[in-house]
């Protein structure tokens, strides 16, 4: 029951920062709003991991750099995110979002890319995709 | 309203690259170090960005509100959410909560009006749209377990 808990606030809280990084857009624009949550963000987590110091900065070493670069893909994603949501409102995009991310994870998976081990594909995968976007068709009726 | 899909599948696609990116940082370094790194990463990439685009305007923060400096918080309690919910319940699970939670939230919003969005009235056809779409997360998800490639799974390179 717990773990419910957490998955829905997670899941709410990724939609409520797309919605709350449009309405600080309107504001004071959006790669500003991108660059202060980030900062504010980055401050609350590092001050985090002061207190829990599970992390080691030696594990960076180990990761190739490519890697690490990862979360620079924020600004492009709060951007586009921000921009979808003032065309075609808050449903569409996080659906357009979502089948788009299972998507290209799916082919990551499929192709192993970027060292992820490889899987195949199965009829339920591509059946659940086209349900999806059959879903938004919907949506846009 | 194109143009709109299109920015939402690019946004998408990266979420996607970035946490296939986040989860080699983190199967070495640790959930929080990833989550201060990527969240580093995160503010630098933006605020170059915001100084090419903006240029001095980067700096001209006028109608700020006193939420707005705090809202960045949210990102790390998604980060908590979803590694306690990933910890209890496990991926799949977790993860097939997490996108209906989403699309419920994004409904719930939309219908709203909350946060200077333009409302868009709740119809049965939006229930109905978001309904197949969440059918089709749990197809997804729980239609039958997929196959590691065995015999490539050992790849000396990465």
């Amino acid at each position: 029951m717990k773990g419910i808990l957490f998955a829905l606030l997670g899941g709410a809280c990724i939609t409520l920062q797309g919605v709350a990084n449009n309405r600080i857009s309107q504001d004071i624009g959006t790669w500003q709003a991108a660059t202060i949550t980030q900062l504010t963000g980055f401050i609350l987590a590092a001050l985090v991991l002061l207190i829990v110091r599970d992390g080691s900065w030696q594990g960076f070493k180990q990761v190739k750099p490519l890697y690490l670069f990862g979360g620079a893909l924020a600004s492009i994603i709060i951007y586009s995110e921000v921009m979808a949501i003032q065309y075609v409102g808050v449903t569409l995009t996080v659906s357009a979002l979502l089948i788009a991310q299972l998507c290209v994870t799916f082919l990551i998976d499929l192709r192993g890319w970027f060292g992820v081990v490889r899987q195949k594909m199965t009829m339920p995968q591509f059946i659940g995709i086209l349900m999806m976007i059959g879903g938004v068709i919907i949506l846009k009726l | 309203m194109l143009l709109g899909i299109l920015l939402a599948v690019v946004a998408g696609s990266l979420v996607s690259l970035q946490t296939v990116f986040n989860n080699q940082v983190n199967a070495r370094a640790g959930s929080w170090a990833t989550t201060t790194l990527v969240l580093g990463m995160g503010f630098i990439a933006s605020l170059t960005a915001s100084l090419i685009f903006e240029g001095k305007g980067t700096f001209s923060l006028q109608h700020m509100q006193l939420w707005y400096w705090v809202s960045g918080a949210i990102g790390v309690g998604v980060v908590f959410c979803l590694v306690q919910g990933i910890r209890l319940l496990g991926p799949t699970f977790s993860t097939s909560i997490v996108l209906i939670a989403q699309l419920a939230t994004a409904l719930l919003f939309d219908s709203a009006g909350w946060l200077g969005l333009e409302r868009i009235p709740l119809t049965p056809g939006k229930i109905i749209g978001v309904l197949v779409v969440v059918a089709g997360i749990l197809v997804f998800k729980f239609g039958g377990r997929r196959k590691t490639v065995v015999e490539e799974s050992a790849n000396p390179s990465v």
